[in-house]
C-alpha cells in the first residue's frame, strides 16, 4: 500500500519538475522588511481563471518593484468568503485593499466595511454597487460591442450569428451580451439565430457548437463567444466539421491559446483586456491613496481588438 | 346447547393470489376473545399472507374479514393498528437508536409541546411500569441496540400491550428466547387472555403449541384444512394434518462413524464473551453446543470462523495450529459457518439462488478470474437438487424464497466450499417441520461422508436427538462435556444453569 | 413444479443452457428500472425525431455518441463503486488532474504518444488507489473521503498547471479525442471497447460478482470469505483509471489540458448510473443500464440544443429525470421487499 502512495507523490514530483524545466522557475518574492513598508491586501475573484491570475501576477510584480507588501487571497468565486477576507484585512489594519469582486451586489458589503474602517479600497476589473475609493478596470459592455462590431463589418452587415454565453447571471456575461445586442440592433439584417450558455468552458463550447452545426448547418455565418475558452471550443467543432473557413469566430480575453489561434487563422479575432495594466494600475492607485497623493477616481483601461494584422504587439 | 359468542375476528372464504399463484384459497378463521389461537402449517402454507392481510400489508382478492362485527379496513395499516390488531414480527421491527420507552410509544408519543424531555421522562415511567407488570427487568431509558434479541422482543410485546391491542399476532415469538424467557412470555399471554385479548399464535414448536394454544387452525398449501380445540389433538395427529402424512421419527437414526480429529480448540477466550473453552470434533461427528441465551455459543462459533478476533487460545485443524483472522482464513482451513442470523450474515438478498450458492467457492468455478458459467451452473444445480431447494428457478433472487429454502441456500453455499468442518448455528430456527426433518437428514449425510459438524441449538430435543457429544456452556464458561448417553434434558439444563 | 436441476443428468447440457439463457434474460427484463429507462430512452428519441428532422441523422447521432463518451467512461467507473455501496465524488477532479498530467507530456516532439497516455492513466489509477486506501483503512464514509480528495485533486491540477491551460499538444495525442478510424470518431471506439470490458468485468468475473455481493450485504459477503478491503481497493482504483481515461479523451478532444476541466462531471456520471438503474444502496446495477443513462442525458441535452431551448429549462428537465429515476428505483426496491 505504501508503495502506491510513494509512487503517486513521485509522479506529482516528476510532473512539477517537468513543468519547471519547460517554463523556467517562477520569480520569488524577495522581501526585506525595513522601515515602514506599505501593506496591501488583495482578494481575487478566482485564481482558477487565467485572466485573473494574470492580473494578480502583474500586481505582485508591481508591488515588488515598489517595495510594497502584497497579500493575495483567493475568494474562489464566493462573495461571502470575499467579505470575510476583507474583514480580516481590516483587522490586520492593511494600508489599502484591492477588491476583485465576485458579485455586483453580494460583494458590496466588503466595500462598505472597508470604507467604514477608513481603509481605502480599490475595485479592480469589475464593479460593485457600493462605491469604492477608486476603480481600475475596463467596461465589459465595450468588449461586447467591439467583438460584434467586427463581425458585422466582416459580414457586411448581413448574416446569421450565434452567441455563446458565459455562466448566466454573472456581470461579465450580462455586460458582454448587452454590448453585443446594442450592435445587433444597429444592423437589422443581422439575425441572432441562437444563443445558449456554455459556462465559459471549452468542452461545453465545443459540444454546443457541434449541436448547432447539426441544427443549422450552413446557415451560420458567425459565432460570438463571450470568452476565448468557448471560442476555442467552437473553432475545434467547426474545424472538425470542415466549416471553419465559412464561419467567422470572435471571442474575448486574448488568452495565449487564442492569440496562437489568431496567428494560425482559425480564430478570426479576440478582444484584448489588458490584465497587465489593470494589475499595475491597481497597485499604483493603492500606493498613491495610501501615501495621501492625488489619484484617479476611475481608471478605464481600453479594450483592443486583436486580429492577424495587429497580432504582433500582443505576442511576446 | 349454548350458542358460542360471536368471534371477535371472522375470516370467511379469503383468497389472495400473487402473480397467478394462489397463496390463500378460501381460507376460514374464527378467533374468540381471550383465546390463544394457533395457526399452523408448513412454510408456504399461507400463514404469513393471512397475517399480512390482517394487519393491512396486503389486500385480499376475495372473501371478507370482519373485526368486531365490522369489515376490516383492508390495506390501512394505521387504522387497523388503531382498532386493535398488533403483530409481533419474527424479524423484530425496532428502532435501534431510540430508547426502550421511545420504541414502546413510537408513533403515539404523548404530546407535550416544546418540553419533550419531560415527555421522555413520563414515557419512561409508564414504560417502566408496563415492563415491571410483565416481570421483565429492562431499563426503559436503555438504548434499544444494546438489548439482546430476547429483550427486544419483550419490548415489542410491551408495545402491543400498551397499544391496547384486542388481537395480538405473535409470529414465532419464542424463536430467540431462552426457556426462562419463554415461561415469562407464557405467563404474560395468560394475563392477556384473562383481559380478553385474543392471541393468534404462530410457531413451529409443537411442545409450545400444546402448552399454550386453546384452538388450532391448520392451513396447507394455501388451503384451509381444519379447526380443532387443542385438547382434541396430539402431536402426531397435528403433524398429519399439517403435512398430510405422519412423520414417524423426526430425528433419523445415524450410525456414528468417529474418525480423525478435525478441530481442536484450546483455552479459547474473548473478554466478556467466553473463557477457557476446550473441545475437539472428529470426522463424522456431531458436537452439540448447548446453553441458554447469552451463554456464548454464537460468539465461540464466530471466533472460530474468524468473524471476531480471539483474545487468547489456540485453534488446531487436523493437528496443525491454525492462524485464523478472517472468514477467508477459516474457509481456507476447511471451516464452514451457517449463521443463526441468515439475513445479516447468510445470503445476499439481491443475488440469485445460483449466485448465492457459488459465492464462497467462486474461484473454483473460474479460470483466470473469469467465471465459467457452465461449471458454476452445474455446481449450483447439483446443490439445489441435493438440498431440494424450492424456488422459481436458480435465477430467482433469494429474497423471495421461504425461510427454510433461504437456509438451505446458505447451507449449500457453505457446502460448496467443501468444508471438513461445518458449524450450524440454530440451523432450524424459524423453519417448518418438513424442512427441519430435511436438515436433520442432511446433517446425517454430511457426517456419513466424514464431515465434522458443530451444532448450536436452543431446542433441547434437537441437541439431544442429533449430537454425538454435547458441550454445555453457561455464562461464557464450559460447564460440561457430555456423551450421547449422558445428555438427557435434565442434565443439560442443570449444567446450562450452573453458575 | 418440475425441478429444473434434477433434469440435468438426463438432458443434454445444450438444452439446459437454452433454458438458462431464456430464464436469465427474463430475469433481466424483470429488473424494471433498467427496462423502464430503456423504454423512456426510446420514447424520448422518437419524440425528438418527430419534432426535429435534424435529430435522427447519422451525423447528429455520431456527435451525440462522441459527446456522451466522456460522461459514460466516468459513469462506468462510478457504477462499479456504487454497486459496492460506495460513492466517488472525486472523479471530476481526477479528470482535471489526469488531463493536465497527460498534457504536460503531450507537447509535440517531446515524448512518444504512449507516454502522456500512460502518465494520465497511471495518475488516475493512483488517485483512485489513494481513495480506496483511505476509505478501507480509515473506515470513514466514502462520501466524506472523496469529497476531500475532490478538493485535493482540483488543487493538484491547479498546482501542476499553475492555473493555466496547457496547450500546444501533439497531433498524435489529439488523435485520441479528435481522430477517426474508418469514419468512426475515436471517443466512440474507446467508449464501445470499455463498455465491453466493463460489462465483462462486472458480469463474468469473480471480481464483478464480489462487487455485487459486497454491495448487497457486506457482512454476508465477508462471511463468504470475500475480502472487503480488496474489493473496495480494486473498485476505487478502477474508477480512478476510467476517470484518467476520460481525462485523456477530454484533453485530447479540446486539445488543451485544463485545470478547471471536469467540474461537476461527477454529478452527471452518478446521475447516469442512477438513471440506468444502479441502486444508491448498492448491490444492483449494470453497465448497459449506465450506458443507457448516459445516452439519455446526452440525447436530452443534444435535443434541447437542437430545439434551442434555453439552458435554464435544460437544467430543470435534467433534474426531473434524475428524480424520476431515483423514485423509480425506490419503488422497485419497495416492491422487492
Amino acid at each position: 500500500m505504501m508503495k502506491s502512495v510513494t509512487l503517486l507523490s513521485s509522479l506529482v514530483f516528476m510532473a512539477i519538475l517537468h513543468m519547471g524545466c519547460n517554463q523556467g522557475s517562477s520569480s520569488e518574492q524577495g522581501q526585506n522588511s525595513e522601515g515602514k513598508k506599505l501593506v496591501v491586501g488583495a482578494t481575487m475573484l478566482s485564481m482558477q481563471n487565467e485572466f485573473i491570475v494574470n492580473v494578480a501576477d502583474e500586481m505582485e510584480k508591481k508591488a515588488n518593484e515598489s517595495n510594497v507588501e502584497l497579500i493575495v487571497v483567493d475568494a474562489e468565486r464566493s462573495p461571502l468568503k470575499q467579505v470575510e477576507q476583507v474583514e480580516s484585512f481590516i483587522a490586520q489594519k492593511v494600508d489599502a485593499i484591492i477588491l476583485n469582486p465576485c458579485e455586483v451586489e453580494a460583494s458590496s458589503p466588503a466595500v462598505t466595511k472597508a470604507m467604514a474602517a477608513k481603509i481605502p479600497i480599490i475595485n479592480v476589473n469589475s464593479a460593485t454597487s457600493a462605491k469604492p475609493t477608486a476603480f481600475v478596470g475596463s467596461d465589459d459592455v465595450e468588449s461586447g460591442r467591439i467583438a460584434m462590431k467586427y463581425i458585422a463589418e466582416k459580414l457586411g452587415g448581413k448574416g446569421n450569428v450565434v452567441m455563446m454565453h458565459g455562466l448566466m447571471g454573472q456581470a461579465a456575461q450580462i455586460q458582454r451580451e448587452q454590448g453585443a445586442q446594442e450592435i445587433l440592433k444597429q444592423y437589422p439584417n443581422m439575425k441572432l439565430l441562437a444563443h445558449q450558455t456554455a459556462g465559459w468552458d471549452r468542452a461545453k463550447g465545443m459540444a454546443l457548437m457541434e449541436n448547432w452545426i447539426q441544427s443549422y448547418g450552413n446557415q451560420i455565418n458567425a459565432v460570438f463567444a463571450q470568452n476565448d475558452e468557448m471560442g476555442m471550443g467552437a473553432v475545434k467543432a467547426l474545424t472538425d466539421a470542415g466549416l471553419k473557413n465559412k464561419v467567422i469566430v470572435v471571442s474575448i480575453d486574448a488568452i495565449p491559446d487564442a492569440l496562437q489561434a489568431v496567428k494560425k487563422g482559425t480564430l478570426d479575432a479576440t478582444v484584448f483586456q489588458n490584465a497587465q495594466q489593470q494589475g499595475s494600475k491597481a497597485i499604483e492607485t493603492a500606493i498613491r491613496i495610501a501615501k495621501g497623493e492625488s489619484y484617479e477616481k476611475e481608471t478605464l483601461i481600453p479594450f483592443q481588438l486583436v486580429t492577424k494584422e495587429n497580432l504582433a504587439k500582443f505576442l511576446n | 346447547m349454548t350458542q358460542p359468542p360471536t368471534p371477535i375476528l371472522q375470516v370467511r372464504d379469503l383468497s389472495k393470489s400473487f402473480a397467478g399463484v394462489k397463496a390463500l384459497d378460501n381460507v376460514q378463521l374464527n378467533v374468540q376473545r381471550g383465546e390463544v389461537h394457533a395457526v399452523m402449517g408448513e412454510n408456504g402454507a399461507g400463514k404469513s399472507t393471512l397475517m399480512k392481510i390482517l394487519i393491512g400489508l396486503h389486500t385480499p382478492d376475495a372473501g371478507e374479514v370482519m373485526f368486531e362485527r365490522s369489515p376490516l379496513p383492508y390495506g390501512d395499516v394505521h387504522e387497523i393498528l388503531k382498532r386493535g390488531i398488533s403483530m409481533i414480527h419474527q424479524e423484530l421491527q425496532v428502532v435501534p437508536e431510540l430508547t426502550v420507552a421511545q420504541n414502546i410509544f413510537l408513533g403515539r408519543e404523548t404530546t407535550g409541546g416544546l418540553f419533550s424531555w419531560l415527555n421522555d421522562r413520563r414515557q419512561e415511567r409508564e414504560a417502566g411500569l408496563l415492563l415491571e407488570q410483565m416481570g421483565v427487568t429492562i431499563r426503559p431509558g436503555q438504548t434499544m441496540k444494546y438489548l439482546s434479541v430476547a429483550e427486544m422482543q419483550m419490548v415489542e410485546i410491551a408495545k402491543a400491550i400498551s397499544n391496547q391491542a384486542k388481537i395480538i399476532i405473535m409470529d414465532e415469538p419464542t424463536s430467540a428466547l431462552s426457556d426462562k424467557e419463554v415461561a415469562a412470555l407464557f405467563r404474560i399471554i395468560s394475563e392477556l387472555k384473562k383481559n380478553g385479548v385474543a392471541i393468534i399464535y404462530i410457531s413451529h414448536k409443537m411442545e409450545e403449541i400444546f402448552e399454550i394454544a386453546d384452538t388450532i387452525t391448520v392451513l396447507r398449501d394455501g388451503q384451509y384444512i381444519d379447526t380443532q380445540p387443542a385438547a382434541n389433538l396430539n402431536r402426531n395427529s397435528l403433524i398429519a394434518m399439517m403435512v398430510g402424512r405422519e412423520i414417524e421419527s423426526l430425528f433419523p437414526e445415524s450410525v456414528p462413524r468417529k474418525g480423525q480429529e478435525v478441530l481442536s480448540v484450546r483455552n479459547l477466550s474473548r473478554a466478556g464473551k467466553f473463557t477457557d473453552i476446550n473441545f475437539t470434533v472428529h470426522e463424522g461427528e456431531v458436537l452439540g453446543l448447548a446453553g441458554l441465551m447469552g451463554a456464548g455459543r454464537t460468539e465461540i462459533a464466530r471466533a472460530i470462523f474468524g468473524l471476531d478476533e480471539l483474545e487468547s487460545g489456540e485453534i488446531y485443524i487436523k493437528g496443525q495450529k491454525a492462524d485464523i483472522h478472517s472468514p477467508q482464513d477459516a474457509i481456507q482451513h476447511g471451516i464452514g459457518y451457517v449463521s443463526e442470523d441468515r439475513k445479516a450474515l447468510g445470503f445476499i438478498p439481491g443475488l440469485s439462488v445460483k449466485h448465492n450458492i457459488t459465492l464462497a467457492s467462486l474461484p473454483n468455478h473460474s479460470k483466470g478470474g473469469l467465471i465459467q458459467d457452465k461449471t458454476e451452473t452445474e455446481a449450483a444445480a447439483k446443490m439445489i437438487a441435493d438440498l431440494k431447494i424450492k424456488s422459481a428457478g436458480m435465477h430467482q433472487k433469494v429474497t423471495y424464497l421461504s425461510g427454510g429454502n433461504q437456509q438451505k441456500v446458505v447451507i449449500g453455499k457453505v457446502l460448496l466450499a467443501s468444508p471438513d468442518l461445518i458449524i450450524l448455528d440454530e440451523p432450524t430456527r424459524g423453519i417448518d417441520i418438513g424442512a427441519k426433518s430435511e436438515i436433520y437428514k442432511l446433517i446425517n449425510r454430511l457426517t456419513a461422508s466424514g464431515i465434522a459438524v458443530i451444532m448450536i441449538s436452543s431446542e433441547l430435543p434437537e441437541i439431544i436427538g442429533m449430537s454425538d457429544r454435547v458441550v454445555v456452556l453457561s455464562q461464557g464458561r464450559q460447564t460440561a462435556t457430555l456423551s450421547k448417553e449422558e445428555a438427557t434434558p435434565e442434565t443439560i439444563m442443570a449444567y446450562a444453569m450452573h453458575a | 413444479m418440475p425441478n429444473l436441476c434434477s433434469m440435468i443428468p438426463t438432458q443434454k447440457p445444450k438444452s439446459t443452457y437454452l433454458n438458462q439463457v431464456g430464464e436469465s434474460y427474463k430475469t433481466r427484463l424483470r429488473g424494471l428500472s433498467t427496462y423502464g429507462i430503456l423504454l423512456a430512452f426510446i420514447a424520448i428519441c422518437i419524440v425528438l425525431a418527430l419534432i426535429t428532422p435534424r435529430f435522427l441523422t447519422i451525423s447528429n447521432l455520431t456527435i451525440v455518441l462522441t459527446q456522451v463518451s466522456i460522461n459514460a467512461l466516468l459513469a462506468f467507473g462510478v457504477t462499479f463503486v456504487i454497486i459496492t455501496g460506495g460513492i466517488d465524488l472525486s472523479i471530476g477532479s481526477m479528470v482535471a488532474v489526469t488531463g493536465v498530467v497527460a498534457a504536460m507530456f503531450a507537447h509535440p516532439d517531446t515524448y512518444p504518444v504512449g507516454v502522456p497516455l500512460l502518465m494520465g492513466l497511471l495518475t488516475g489509477l493512483l488517485f483512485g488507489a489513494f481513495n480506496g486506501l483511505v476509505i478501507t483503512r480509515s473506515k470513514v464514509h466514502p462520501f466524506i473521503v472523496t469529497l476531500g480528495t475532490m478538493t485535493m485533486g482540483r488543487g493538484l491540477a491547479l498546482i501542476l498547471s499553475k492555473g493555466r491551460p496547457i496547450s500546444n499538444l501533439s497531433d498524435e495525442f489529439n488523435f485520441i479525442g479528435g481522430g477517426q478510424v474508418l469514419g468512426i470518431p475515436m471517443p466512440i471506439i474507446i467508449l464501445i471497447v470499455f463498455f465491453i470490458i466493463c460489462s465483462v468485468l462486472l458480469q463474468k468475473t469473480v471480481l464483478g460478482r464480489y462487487m455485487y455481493a459486497v454491495g448487497g450485504n457486506e457482512q454476508a459477503a465477508r462471511a463468504s470469505g470475500i475480502s472487503l478491503n480488496k474489493v473496495k481497493m480494486v473498485v476505487y482504483t478502477l474508477c480512478g483509471g476510467l476517470a484518467g481515461l476520460a481525462g485523456i479523451v477530454l484533453t485530447s478532444r479540446i486539445t488543451t489540458g485544463q485545470p478547471n476541466a471536469g467540474a461537476g462531471f461527477e454529478l452527471d456520471a452518478i446521475a447516469a448510473a442512477i438513471i440506468g438503474g444502479t441502486s444508491t444502496s448498492g448491490g444492483t446495477g449494470t453497465m448497459t443500464g449506465t450506458l443507457i443513462g448516459a445516452l439519455l442525458i446526452g440525447v436530452i441535452s443534444n435535443g434541447l440544443d437542437l430545439l434551442n431551448v434555453t439552458s435554464y429549462y435544460q437544467q430543470v428537465v435534467m433534474g426531473i429525470i434524475i428524480i424520476g429515476a431515483v423514485v423509480l428505483d425506490s419503488w422497485n426496491q419497495n416492491r422487492n421487499k
